[in-house]
């Protein structure tokens, strides 16, 4: 029999062991590890995905046919505008051709959109990340864009069999050249620390001086397509808080966020057309 | 006929159950709108509570292969450097382990304590490893301060359902969840 002393630091060697054993597992080993507890996972994430949008087809059933004759006389409104913005868009998509042609410019970044649900949302203080359904199952690279109605969502920092997730904007670990709107100075961006109970923020650092905001004239922030997979203009936030920084060569300040960044249910990812964009 | 130990793979499958319903309140706690506020956002970290019914209740190799597991599970879904959790909790496992046969490890109010201490224990060693990456981690804290009240309330309200869970789960299995003898019916 062991003695008690012994017994008592057992669970400790057996750790010091395993953790041992752990340090010098091929790297290789450590990442289908990885790839494959979260795939074990995946099928309860998407299930509750699926369960939710058949709660949301019912509770929509439910509706009476005069709100759905309703909502469907404002749906036919919003095709007419965007079927106008689409004949605008072809034409100044024919105008960018002929001037690139003319100057003998490098063609603009082209991508292909890719509609995905949202499964998961994990919004902690830490790091903020979704999955989305859609993995390599539909060719997503990791550090395509994601996007919706309102800006940028994020980044696609990891992709699996049929899901994939996204950093967030709002994250400290994201992080992207930006430029306020009408200014081709670029900033940089950071995702912020996101308190409980206000909307997300996120950071701008490196602003010009001569560059000011306050909360009753905020500056449009948006993507400067420098050094990054993000397409140039997209929205990002608001800048509503500019200070000089410590060097006193530039500002840094504050970004409001979107609030619908924490209810989105379904986003467009970009996957460029051409791998080299990567 | 020698029948196969699965013990740690029940205890393993409770965790599963846990981190995915853990999971789901996260994705509802984001962006709500009520009790006079526009948007608030809360974040649950339930780590502690997923090595206690192991480090109490099963021997030493099934505990710790549920609880190491549990925690590869974990890092799996969240951005740190994979095995993160599998020391986190491994110590913790370890630590409550070695010190378990002085304390009445079989009542639900003392599991309940000790899932709060271990949970506060790795959400604060969690927290000074991630809170460099904040720009502002002064303000970072205050965050971090509320999800962690939240989830000790969430903990103390579910832990006596989850152990029971757990009893549950090897009373069906008719198994012994220290020795892994076959129990009568």
């Amino acid at each position: 029999m062991l003695p008690h002393r012994f017994d008592q630091t057992r669970p400790f060697v057996v750790l010091g062991v395993v953790l041992l054993v752990w340090l010098i597992v091929p790297v290789g080993v450590k990442r289908f590890t990885r790839s494959a507890l979260f795939e074990i996972q995946a099928p309860l994430t998407v299930t509750q995905s699926y369960v939710q949008e058949l709660q949301d087809f019912w509770s929509t059933r439910l509706h009476t046919r005069d709100e759905l004759y309703q909502k469907g006389h404002d749906l036919a409104g919003l095709l007419a505008q965007y079927d106008f913005s689409l004949q605008q868009n072809e034409s100044l998509r024919a105008e960018i051709l002929r001037l690139e042609n003319l100057l003998k410019l490098p063609p603009m970044p082209s991508y292909r959109l890719e509609p995905a649900r949202v499964a998961r949302r994990d919004f902690s203080g830490w790091w903020q990340h979704m999955v989305i359904r859609k993995g390599s199952n539909y060719n997503i690279p990791v550090g395509a864009p994601v996007v919706f109605s309102g800006g940028v969502v994020g980044r696609i920092i990891e992709v699996h069999e049929y899901t994939s997730v996204v950093d967030m904007v709002t994250s400290p670990t994201f992080r992207v050249a930006a430029s306020p709107e009408g200014d081709n100075r670029p900033v940089s961006y950071q995702g912020g620390d996101n308190e409980t109970f206000s909307s997300p923020t996120g950071t701008v650092e490196f602003v010009p001086l001569d560059i000011f905001a306050t909360p009753q004239q905020p500056k449009h922030l948006v993507t400067s397509g420098l050094g990054g997979v993000f397409p140039a203009g997209l929205t990002i936030g608001d800048i509503t808080k500019l200070d000089p920084s410590n060097d006193g060569m530039f500002k840094s300040g504050e970004v409001r966020l979107d609030d619908r960044l924490g209810a989105l249910s379904e986003v467009t990812i970009l996957v460029p057309l051409n791998t080299d964009q990567m | 006929m020698r029948q196969y130990d699965y013990r740690w793979l029940l205890c393993f499958s409770c965790n599963l159950l846990l981190i995915w319903l853990i999971g789901l309140a996260n994705h509802y706690l984001v962006g709500l709108s009520f009790i006079g506020l526009d948007y608030w956002t809360v974040h649950l970290y339930c780590g502690g509570l997923l090595v206690t019914f192991a480090a109490l209740r099963l021997d030493l190799a099934h505990g710790l292969a549920s609880t190491l597991l549990t925690g590869l599970a974990v890092d799996s879904l969240i951005p740190v450097p994979f095995g993160t959790s599998l020391v986190l909790f491994g110590l913790v496992h370890a630590a409550l382990y070695s010190g378990r046969r002085r304390f009445p490890r079989e009542e639900v109010v003392f599991a309940t304590i000790v899932a709060l201490f271990s949970n506060l224990f790795l959400f604060i060693v969690l927290s000074f490893a991630l809170v460099g990456r904040l720009p502002h981690p002064g303000a970072g804290w205050l965050r971090l301060f509320a999800d962690l009240i939240a989830s000790q309330v969430v903990i103390a309200l579910i832990a006596p359902w989850f152990m029971a869970l757990q009893v549950r789960a090897f009373a069906l299995a008719r198994l012994n969840p220290e020795t892994g003898r076959r129990l009568s019916a």
